[in-house]
């Protein structure tokens, strides 16, 4: 591997300071002279059709300066990416509980609170749609409308199907010795960022546009969608980010409401306007990782070697489409996991429903069908007598291989190489076959069992076939020789503002420390597309690396006229230009030769992704430009008494390719693993006929550090050829895999398979619920 | 009401409500935006300070409990020149630091273990910051980020 300056070095996080120092100003850090408070009036119904909204009393309310419906909006507010079935204030109908209606502007939290309870909202309750697996039913109860531009979208409950077709499964299936078909399901996640949404609309003078601060993740889809409603152009709208205090996928369409009413507010008062979401409002209206119910057929030959697969999944969008489109498409894809077929068919039904709505969450709809397909290759492998390990290593992918959707994949495929790291790491062999001769033995209730279990994660970089894959990057020499660097896609935490400085600094042979890099404004950097899907790593880094060359190139030229010298003789030593003849120069004296020449010191650079296509019709084609690989292992032990599971031992390795930011590729990793570990035990998002059981973090329960062990993690740095300076994407995919490992884990020390998350302490015990959880009561006591 | 309280070693004096929390005093009466809410209802931490060296949730402390008391934030944290202490500096140097948010918090967590217990063990740490949530970093590298603090505190000061 080649050797580099600051990639891959340790390095400070450039944001780090201010942030240890509490000096970090988040959203709600924010206050100025004259600021409005503001609050959404709430649908505490599931679906009903709004016969009346009257807004008059509450604006007689001393200090209640405003109130908008969707009315305020151009087309109602309508917006949303890919289908705007979305409103910035619900018109007509409200579809889930915590549907905005109005929004009040108020002098503070009292008037705030008199003109909230002074707003008439009648409403026709509607029959609700709950069940996903019945939604298409014909007798179903309508969720959404068809919006005109949306031709193909929806057909009643049907928001959208994919498929994957490679020969025929069926056929495969009746000829396979070995067969399984399991059904498995995942129930909603929240993101449960720490910080809530929120965002301070500041207007200019005469109201003649408006500069919003949100805690968001893509900027400039939030100015799009404010340019859409509020009747602006792109030059009257401005969006900033602060620091944003965690999103994992989770602040997208939410905070575009909440962007698009305190803009709204603001125009109209021509005063600062500010909202900040309770814990509570947060858990009710924010949009949730999707539930999926998968039925999977497998088919093998005696000695395990993977011949079929058949897929089935239902997708509960909810009540809105929001990105799941888009997450869904990635379900379809990853369906099969990492595998050879001879036959592949994979079926994927998004449905509405009036269970809250589904969006983006970190793994995007591949965190879901790998907990399905990682426990049914275990449940192969008992079938066979393998070691599930040998069993993975024996069907995955590997360089050269076809997948099932035709793509021919490049050498830069390491699964194989993740699977016997993590086995050695891990200690496997001898652990598995302990665990699985105890368990072997009969239980004496209250015994404490160890097991180990293994998951395998391929996830396909980036958007994919369906959207449009390009990042920009910009780089400008300032007068005091310190540079900046801007990129259109965010950092909410990730730290690839970090990254995108070290791969600028590697490229231009400049000190880190000369960089700053300005949070997203879309006045200021250029529109990159949303930044979800693990993008930033390879399309921003790429972009980067493009427009520090150009740089690099302008400073070369001087260097080489101020040296007299061609530019290929110029050798760099630190921030040095040397030259054949002439003394070394600095980088001042180059900056400043390059304006006696009259050469500019900026630059841009485009980068887009790399050929891809998919076939809605056919199920083929290449769905995304390459993939990350990883394996990861649990261990657990389990208390047969009470069904406790503790996660006593963790390892991960992952094929990240050159890894650029040493401690921010580990806390992506870390962090993934501690979410995915909620995820199997503990979260639990339960919608009883619509409404949300959990509202604040004392239901809702997420991983302390007493539940997170310490996690071996390691990284294959096989350098990905079309990634910057050899990286891949990573954001993602440590989440994905860690269900399925804790999962296969726990079967492997109780012999018993829970196909249902989360694996809660009476599944664990028993292999089933005790308890139809709550009422509507505890949601509604959050709203409003 | 009129409070009075130490806070980061300045008498502060204030006027407000009987009901008003330490944390709406901190940030809304007295502009000490480091603290943070996360839930309101004394699971997550992020409002964390050290009341007379003992940490407690801001949001559930009302603000008339501290009348009298040593109320510490993350403000005053640093080093008298403004530049963080030891265990600030571990929290960069071990890339402990995701979105930041959790952070004011957990190095109060921090400080108020090492100010009882000089040597802790990794269990230590992990049950010391049990109640400060943190989505982002998965505790490893806090947990590295204190352990190694206090492994430099001991070296300094051997009888601490």
């Amino acid at each position: 591997m080649p050797e580099f300056q600051f990639i891959g070095k340790p390095t400070d996080r450039v944001d780090a300071l201010e942030k240890v120092l509490g000096t970090a100003k988040y959203i709600d850090d924010y206050s100025l002279p004259g600021m409005l408070v503001a609050h959404t009036l709430r649908s505490n119904l599931p679906h009903a059709r709004i016969l009346r909204v009257d807004v008059s009393a509450a604006l007689k309310i001393p200090g209640v300066v405003a109130v908008i419906t969707c009315e305020d909006f151009m087309d109602h507010g309508r917006f949303g990416y890919p289908i705007a079935d979305m409103f910035m204030l619900a018109y007509q109908r409200v579809r889930y509980v915590g549907d905005g209606i109005a929004s009040i502007a108020a002098e503070n939290k009292a008037a705030l609170q008199l003109g909230l309870d002074a707003i008439q909202v009648e409403l026709e309750e509607l029959p609700g749609v709950f069940n996903p697996l019945t939604a298409l039913n014909a007798s179903t109860t309508i969720v959404s409308e068809q919006p005109w531009d949306a031709p193909e979208y929806p057909r009643g409950n049907l928001l959208t199907h994919y498929v994957v077709r490679k020969n025929d499964p069926q056929n495969e299936l009746a000829r396979c010795p070995v067969t399984l078909e399991e059904d498995y399901s995942t129930m909603h996640q929240e993101h449960a960022y720490l910080e809530t949404e929120g965002a301070l609309a500041v207007p200019w003078p005469g109201s003649s546009g408006v500069t919003v601060y949100a805690s968001c993740q893509s900027p400039f889809i939030n100015r799009g969608n404010l340019v859409r409603t509020l009747g602006l152009g792109e030059d009257n709208i401005r969006v900033i980010q602060p620091q944003v205090g965690g999103a994992f996928g989770g602040k997208d369409d939410l905070m575009y409401q909440i962007s698009g009413q305190v803009a709204k507010l603001a125009l109209l008062t021509d005063r600062p306007v500010k909202m900040i979401l309770s814990r509570e409002e947060s858990l009710i209206a924010s949009y949730k990782r999707d539930s999926m119910q998968m039925h999977v057929q497998l088919g093998a030959d005696a000695n395990g070697k993977l011949r079929a697969s058949q897929i089935h999944a239902t997708v509960d969008s909810g009540a809105y489409a929001s990105i799941t489109p888009f997450t869904a498409w990635r379900s379809s894809i990853h369906a099969m996991g990492p595998y050879r077929y001879d036959a592949c068919h994979v079926d994927t039904d998004v449905v509405y429903t009036n269970n809250g709505y589904s969006g983006a969450f970190r793994g995007f709809g591949n965190t879901e069908v790998c907990f399905a397909i990682e426990q049914a290759m275990d449940e192969l492998a008992l079938m066979v007598k393998r070691d599930p390990i040998d069993l993975r290593l024996q069907n995955c992918l590997r360089p050269g291989d076809t997948t099932p959707h035709g793509q021919l994949l490049g050498d830069d495929v390491s699964l194989a190489e993740c699977l016997e790291q993590v086995r050695k790491l891990s200690d496997w062999k001898r652990k598995h076959a302990a665990y699985t001769r105890q368990a072997a033995e009969p239980l004496t209730p209250g015994e404490f069992r160890r097991g180990i279990g293994v998951a395998a994660v391929f996830h396909g970089m980036s958007l994919g076939a369906e959207g449009v894959d390009f990042a920009v990057g910009t780089l400008t020499v300032n007068s005091d020789y310190t540079l900046t660097l801007t990129s259109g896609l965010t950092d909410y935490g990730t730290g690839s503002r970090t990254a995108f400085t070290l791969i600028a600094a590697e490229t231009l042979g400049l000190n880190p420390q000369r960089f700053n890099m300005p949070r997203p404004d879309t006045d200021l950097s250029h529109d990159s597309g949303p930044t979800v899907a693990s993008r930033a790593t390879v399309l921003g880094g790429n972009a980067t690396h493009v427009t520090a060359q150009r740089l690099a190139s302008l400073l070369n030229k001087s260097a080489a006229d101020l040296l007299g010298c061609r530019e290929d003789e110029i050798v760099r030593h630190g921030e040095l230009y040397i030259g054949p003849k002439e003394e070394p120069a600095t980088f001042e004296l180059v900056v400043e030769h390059a304006h006696k020449i009259g050469l500019t010191l900026t630059s841009r650079g485009r980068w887009s992704s790399p050929e891809i296509h998919w076939s809605m019709e056919t199920g083929q084609g290449k769905p995304y430009f390459a993939y990350h690989f990883g394996a990861q292992v649990a261990e657990v032990l389990v208390d047969t008494g009470t069904g406790k599971v503790d996660v006593t031992g963790f390892w991960a390795v992952h094929n990240t390719g050159t890894v650029i930011f040493p401690q921010g590729a580990c806390g992506q990793l870390y962090g993934g693993i501690a979410q995915g570990l909620g995820y199997a035990l503990m979260e639990r998002v339960d919608y009883d006929n619509g409404y949300i059981q959990a509202t604040n973090f004392d239901e809702y329960l997420i991983p302390t550090a007493l539940d997170v062990p310490d996690i071996v993690g390691a990284f294959v740095e096989k350098p990905f050829a079309a990634g910057p300076f050899g990286a891949k994407n990573l954001g993602e995919p440590g989440v994905v895999p860690t269900a399925p490992a804790i999962l296969n884990a726990i079967t492997n020390a109780t012999g018993r398979r829970i196909r249902s998350l989360p694996a809660s302490l009476e599944r664990v015990l028993l292999g089933k619920d005790l308890r139809k959880e709550g009422s509507s009561t505890a949601c509604k006591l959050g709203l409003n | 009401m009129k409070l009075q309280f130490n806070l980061n070693g300045c008498h502060v004096e204030i006027e407000a409500p009987a009901d008003t929390s330490l944390l709406s005093v901190l940030r809304d009466y007295l502009g000490l935006t480091g603290t943070k809410e996360g839930c309101g209802v004394g699971e997550c931490g992020t409002c964390s300070v050290l009341l007379d060296g003992r940490l407690v949730n801001s949001c559930l402390t009302l603000a008339a409990q501290a009348s009298g008391r040593q109320v510490v934030t993350i403000e005053g944290m640093s080093l008298p020149d403004g530049s963080p202490n030891d265990l600030q500096q571990a929290f960069i140097q071990y890339g402990a630091v995701q979105c930041g948010f959790c952070t004011p918090g957990m190095v109060l967590a921090g400080e108020a273990l090492l100010a009882s217990n000089s040597q802790p063990t990794r269990l230590e740490i992990r049950e010391a910051i049990a109640g400060n949530l943190c989505r982002c970093t998965g505790y490893q590298q806090i947990v590295d980020a204190i352990q190694s603090t206090a492994q430099k505190r001991q070296e300094v000061n051997p009888n601490a």
